[in-house]
């Protein structure tokens, strides 16, 4: 075989796989690993925990402080989230699954084609606004595009195979269940295959040590999941530490007469 | 949305520490310097790194939100620092951006292999003077957050900021002149006893005149029910006075047993612009004070970086605080049970209480000569709880009220721009270039009066509404109580 087929087949595969699971997961026992020393909420901030669930919630189905602030960047990124959450589900059907779309119906497998373009048009609007737009410009760094870039060929090369039956979905199954077993046969030799593979195995091993980690990290987010409860249950800071202040005795010896001039032990009654 | 990329903001830095106030606080590295001339110790970028190195691992948000940010550009927009400006290092994110960058560059895999290709970048000279310049130009007012879709709250990565800049012995005078006489003399203005007592009898003098009533203001009053802490400004006149006699005739009208201290009499609290340390030490003179005078409760004034300390910080800092009482209204028996912990409320939650008890007897008419409309303060807006109690209250001291441009209100507001220490006069410029939303949006209701419950709003728009001939009075929620207050 290809050593190089063999190594993208058989070795980076797992790499990929298991760099983007423990990455995660590493990424999330270090931000945990961290305490939180003060409780600051942003407003409206719930005092229940139902009310917490509510608003992340919101957040996380529907983007809404993203839509309270640019209704624009909102639909783009929400068809784009959207988009890949749609592929991600249908690509587990389709390669593990194959069946299942007889009970979901194959009107549906045609339909994830449409998601395909959508998620290829918002990806295209969210990058032509990054170069485009001088605020948005200044803050993007090359990793920006780049991911951006990386996302539209591997959506491209989908959709492209899909629109035109250029790969055998059956064996790409069998080649994917083959990895499953720990036991792996030889990958599709289809370069539009491989090419998709390949890029979507480097978005893998780049996802936790990226901004895309954002897909656990808002989580976790301190301004949002947080109960605005601060006066009510005290907050304790693991590192806090006691602070010298100057004492009632040091500030009467260092204003005694004024002091002694509002009455006796500076009161006034 | 345009930038101007010569960076226009950048000639605004604020002053120089003077060296005896680094010592009197124990900065690090007392030395002369200036905001041109920064005079850095020889060893500053390993203490900067170390400090650096701490407050991401001391800060889980901090950390957080410098790694999940995906640079959409949602905040870009919503700085007033930048709108006025267009420079683009004001907006949220690039702001946070000058130090994730150098988090990047020491503190990640990715930054340390590709470096400028994720954006990390060497913490030089230069930055430290882009981080000194831009650091102090945001008001930590926390709108950006509000809008981010990941709440990526700017304000703390700036608190983690200023911490590393205080590290290395640069702060602006305008935090720490107010910070050092707060810790020495008792409050930010570096009011003495004496003058405390006479502001406060120049008070009951003008009261007596007013309305004929002999009020007595106790002073450091041991086994007093309440002390009452209001910010230091109030004692010191301007837009503040009004809200301090305010306070005062309804404490007598009610018969408050209460006490205000010389030695405790500052609500505010420049630390908290500083960093952690300083925000403690003059938080913990409060609660030092309440217990050697024995007091149940306490209760603050009129200001908004006190709300952000008492609300937020408090109990953390300083407590328990179990030496007091949960707090009680000895009017109208109302528990305070949302304070239960922390055992200080703020002056419009009580004063809202006794409204909605019946407790005041009020003539709305006093005030109709103003058309009052309410500016939210960043604080209690967005620090989560003062959004609906002041406006209870204007609703039954005036009657005509206006609501600002929704946009720019309640959680949303645009603040006054002059918070997190740029109240100084080498920022007015830059200061008036931002808050022009705010101005606009004020002129368009066609209020003459606006009401607010922050010293700083209070002497802030006071100068603005100078600077743009604007015949709008400043003045606290409590001013109009004062005046809307019946005596019998």
């Amino acid at each position: 075989m290809d050593p190089l087929i063999f190594f993208i087949g058989y070795i980076t595969p797992y790499i990929a796989f298991f760099t983007l699971i423990l990455g995660l997961i590493y990424r999330v026992v270090r931000w945990l690993s961290i305490p939180i020393p003060v409780r600051f909420p942003v407003a409206p901030a719930p005092v229940t925990y139902t009310g917490v669930l509510k608003r992340m919630s919101l957040d996380f189905f529907a983007f809404r402080s993203l839509l309270k602030g640019n209704k624009k960047l909102w639909i783009g990124g929400y068809v784009f989230h959207v988009a890949l959450a749609i592929t991600l589900v249908s690509h587990i059907i389709n390669v593990y699954f194959h069946e299942l779309w007889e009970v979901i119906g194959y009107g549906w497998y045609e339909a994830v084609l449409y998601s395909g373009i959508f998620f290829l048009a918002a990806l295209f609007f969210l990058l032509v606004r990054r170069i485009l737009l001088p605020n948005v410009r200044y803050i993007s760094k090359l990793s920006d595009y780049i991911i951006l870039v990386l996302l539209i060929s591997i959506v491209f090369l989908g959709v492209y195979m899909r629109s035109f039956g250029l790969v055998d979905m059956a064996s790409v199954s069998e080649y994917m269940y083959s990895l499953l077993r720990f036991n792996p046969i030889p990958p599709p030799n289809n370069i539009w295959f491989l090419t998709h593979y390949v890029l979507a195995q480097i978005l893998f091993i780049y996802v936790p040590f990226s901004k895309i980690s954002h897909l656990i990290g808002w989580i976790l987010s301190t301004t949002r999941n947080m109960r605005n409860i601060t006066r009510w249950k005290r907050h304790v800071n693991p590192w806090d530490y006691p602070v010298e202040v100057i004492t009632w005795e040091e500030y009467y010896r260092k204003f005694k007469d004024e002091l002694d001039s509002i009455g006796p032990d500076g009161e006034r009654r | 949305m345009k930038v101007d990329t010569s960076l226009p903001a950048r000639k605004y830095k604020l002053y120089a520490t003077w060296k005896r106030d680094m010592e009197t606080m124990h900065l690090p590295f007392p030395r002369e310097w200036s905001h041109t001339q920064f005079n850095l110790p020889p060893n500053w970028k390993e203490v900067a790194l170390k400090k650096m190195d701490e407050v991401v691992n001391k800060f889980r948000s901090v950390k957080l939100f410098l790694d999940i940010c995906v640079k959409c550009g949602a905040c870009t927009d919503k700085c007033p620092f930048f709108l006025g400006t267009l420079d683009p290092n004001n907006m949220p994110v690039a702001r946070q951006d000058l130090f994730r960058s150098v988090y990047k560059r020491y503190f990640t895999l990715t930054g340390k292999i590709f470096k400028g290709f994720v954006g990390a970048e060497e913490l030089t000279e230069e930055t430290v003077e882009l981080w000194y310049t831009y650091f102090y130009q945001c008001s930590q007012c926390r709108r950006c957050s509000v809008f981010c879709p990941y709440g990526i709250d700017t304000a703390e990565i700036m608190i983690a900021g200023r911490e590393v800049l205080t590290a290395i012995g640069l702060s602006p005078r305008s935090l720490t002149e107010a910070i050092a006489k707060c810790e020495t003399v008792g409050n930010h203005m570096g009011i003495p006893p004496a003058a405390l007592l006479s502001a406060v009898q120049f008070a009951e003098e003008e009261i007596k005149e007013e309305t004929g009533i002999d009020v007595k203001v106790p002073i450091n009053k041991k086994g007093a029910e309440i002390l009452y802490v209001p910010p230091s400004a109030d004692f010191f006149g301007g837009p503040h006075w009004g809200t301090l006699k305010g306070a005062i005739k309804m404490f007598h009208l009610i018969g408050l047993d209460y006490t205000i201290s010389t030695y405790a009499s500052e609500g505010g609290n420049f630390g908290t612009w500083l960093g952690y340390e300083h925000m403690k030490k003059i938080n913990r003179k409060l609660v030092e004070e309440a217990k050697r005078l024995g007091v149940k409760w306490i209760l603050g004034g009129e200001c908004g970086h006190m709300w952000r300390v008492i609300h937020a910080f408090m109990d953390t800092m300083n407590g328990p605080i179990d030496f007091l009482e949960e707090p009680v209204s000895p009017i109208t028996g109302t528990k305070f049970e949302h304070a239960a912990s922390t055992k200080m409320v703020h002056i419009c939650e009580f004063t809202a209480d006794l409204i909605k008890h019946g407790k005041l007897k009020l003539n709305p008419d006093a005030n109709n000569q103003y058309v009052v409309t309410y500016h939210d303060s960043c604080n209690p807006a967005r620090v989560v709880g003062l959004i609906e109690e002041p406006r209870y209250i204007l609703r039954h001291v005036c009657k005509n009220y206006v609501e600002l441009d929704p946009n720019i209100n309640r959680e949303k507001t645009i603040c006054c721009c002059a918070g997190g220490g740029l109240l100084a006069d080498e920022t007015i410029e830059l200061r008036l270039k931002a808050v022009r939303p705010k101005l606009e949006a004020i002129k368009r209701t066609g209020a003459n009066f606006l009401a607010c419950i922050c010293a700083i709003d209070k002497a802030a728009f006071t100068e603005y509404f100078d600077h743009y001939k604007l015949p709008i009075t400043v003045g606290g929620v409590h001013e109009l109580v004062g005046n809307a207050l019946v005596f019998d």
